[in-house]
């Protein structure tokens, strides 16, 4: 409890800091809120292109298919915001012996690279997600009671998890290999795809790769399920399993990979 | 009663290092059989210092010494031996172990650089879970200390180089560690800023009892703050001394860079030279045993001396020197 205490006190200032260094430059400040804006601005005209030329995938039609890339822009803008930037900038520190120092400080050295680099300006992002989620709940007539909106927003907060693990797991590579070897381009891959498809379209092999292996398929397609009361319970127990297992896994590579770790020389 | 802070028994520590043949059929072969060769940073190394002791790490480049803090402080593991600092095994990397040393590297640094050091600061007093007083009294300490009042407010990378090892300093040592390590950090300072920080660092070991560990590869860091000397050599402790003993004993040499007024001609001393490395018109520089500097300081200045510079023998020399002597001198 204690160490909860002191890692949200540690939180808060890593915000603070952040948010001074990125008024400390303009650029920095204003910078996001454009880029974010034109990507998820095109994002969408290409999603637009795409379904209005079709009406169904897999079982979902338009209305299934507008919340579900709301979801799925959510769940990645609270990505950006809390800890991709972060997150991605672990193997440069690896390669370049940076991470001696987080070692050497008394708190949570993931801890303290995940959260280092949280990004205000992509805040929006999560504003343009939320905005689409009520479009496409308009579309269905979905009218969620308080406990389906509660379950919805468990889901992503869930999903957001499954997220990071997979970043951290593949961003911890470098601690064993010298190279990344472009691991990296598994998530822009599973991403890209998985944020056009919902997992219900996969079947055989690719719902194997994308609902165990590489598990972006469900990442956006349980929090979706829930709201729209198509969740069973097996596929809740199976979400929650897999983050589980996940977490695990990132400990498991985070941990493991320390006691490997053997710093660039000076 | 056993006073040692840190006890070190026949330390190792190995890498393993990837080896390929040259050009493109070593390439490929080296894709379906890897060979690697195993590389001994530490060698059954023994080691242990007292609280309060301020103790230097020399040794040339490679020789093991940042291996040696890096398992010290727990960023590496150890392949074998043992190792315990503070009671604990650092590689177990503890809160409450990290929580009772600072490290400074001199080439990373630990402040943000668009900030001020105030705004770091803060960032540390949350991470060492400093209470609000202990905070402001320990941070005016260092600020008196290092005079830097004046700059707590400017931004990281606006400063010196002499300045922001001051402010790395600080932010180190604002917790009140028990040990310090500290790895090169008079690197590329000029002579006046390498003189206060060492003035710094006497006084934090003197007043608040510190101990210190030293890397350097500069001798005068070495010979005005440690009283105590290991060098390192290809991963083994080749000496393990009194700082004093050691120079005596081993720097046996020393070199003058002399510019003369006018061209003085050939010169013949009277002084044993022990060899000129320079000879040009105006300026040569020569080596002399440590004994004799006097009296050829007295010859040279017959010729109408400019300016002189004495330099002290470098690392290296020093460890070669001990190897061929084949001494080992352990406290």
């Amino acid at each position: 409890m204690g160490n909860l205490r002191k890692n949200i006190r540690v939180l808060k200032e890593m915000v603070y800091l952040r948010f001074h260094r990125m008024v400390v430059s303009r650029l920095d400040f204003f910078a996001p809120f454009f880029i974010d804006g034109i990507l998820f601005v095109v994002q969408l005209l290409a999603f637009n292109v795409v379904y209005s030329n079709v009406d169904k995938i897999g079982t979902w039609g338009h209305g299934e298919m507008v919340l579900y890339i709301g979801t799925f822009s959510l769940i990645n803008a609270i990505n950006m915001v809390v800890y991709f930037f972060g997150v991605n900038g672990i193997p440069s520190k690896i390669k370049s012996g940076e991470l001696d120092l987080y070692l050497s400080k008394p708190v949570s050295p993931l801890f303290h690279l995940s959260f280092e680099k949280t990004s205000p300006g992509s805040l929006p992002l999560a504003a343009m997600g939320i905005c689409i989620i009520l479009y496409g709940a308009s579309i269905l007539d979905v009218k969620p009671g308080i406990a389906q909106i509660i379950q919805y927003i468990f889901w992503v907060l869930v999903m957001s998890v499954l997220y990071y693990d997979m970043e951290v797991i593949i961003r911890s590579v470098p601690l064993y290999t010298v190279s990344m070897a472009r691991m990296e381009q598994i998530e822009e891959v599973g991403i890209d795809l998985c944020m056009k498809l919902p997992g219900t379209a996969f079947y055989g092999i690719y719902k194997v790769i994308f609902y165990i292996i590489l598990p972006y398929g469900i990442m956006a397609t349980l929090p979706v399920q829930s709201i729209i009361s198509e969740m069973d319970l097996w596929t809740g127990i199976y979400g929650i399993f897999i983050v589980i297992i996940f977490s695990c896994i990132t400990c498991a590579v985070w941990k493991y990979g320390l006691k490997h770790y053997n710093s660039a020389s000076s | 009663m056993d006073e040692s802070i840190i006890k070190i028994n026949n330390l190792v520590k190995k890498y393993r290092r990837f080896k390929k043949k040259e050009g493109i059929r070593g390439s490929l072969a080296s894709l379906w059989k890897r060979k690697y060769e195993e590389r001994i940073a530490i060698n059954h190394i023994d080691l242990s210092v007292n609280e309060g002791e301020f103790t230097g790490l020399i040794g040339p480049n490679g020789a093991g010494k940042t291996t040696l803090i890096k398992m010290m402080t727990g960023i590496i593991a150890p392949s074998g031996g043992s190792i315990e600092v503070m009671g604990y095994y650092p590689n177990d990397l503890k809160n409450s172990f990290k929580k009772q040393y600072a490290v400074v590297m001199g080439q990373k640094s630990q402040l943000f650089f668009e900030l001020t050091v105030n705004d770091t600061l803060r960032l540390f007093k949350e991470i060492y879970e400093m209470p609000v007083k202990e905070y402001q009294e320990s941070r005016d300490y260092f600020i008196n200390l290092f005079g830097v009042k004046d700059i707590m407010d400017v931004q990281v990378r606006a400063l010196s180089l002499g300045e922001r090892m001051k402010m790395e300093l600080l932010a180190a040592l604002l917790h009140n560690p028990r040990i310090l390590f500290l790895d090169e950090p008079t690197i590329g300072l000029d002579a006046v800023a390498s003189k206060q920080i060492r003035g710094f660092l006497k006084e934090v070991n003197k007043q608040r009892g510190t101990t210190i560990i030293l890397v350097s590869h500069y001798m005068e860091d070495i010979k005005s703050l440690c009283q105590r000397t290991v060098v390192i050599n290809n991963g083994i402790k080749v000496f393990d001394g009194k700082t004093d003993g050691l120079f005596a004993k081993y720097q046996k040499n020393k070199k003058l860079h002399v510019t003369f007024q006018n061209p003085p001609g050939d010169i013949n001393f009277k002084t044993k030279l022990i060899s000129v490395y320079e000879e040009s018109p105006y300026k040569k520089v020569y080596e002399v045993a440590k004994q004799d500097v006097k009296a050829l300081l007295t010859e040279i200045t017959e010729y109408g001396l400019k300016d002189i510079i004495i330099e002290e023998e470098e690392t290296g020399t020093i460890v070669e020197r001990i190897y061929k002597e084949g001494g080992v001198n352990c406290v």
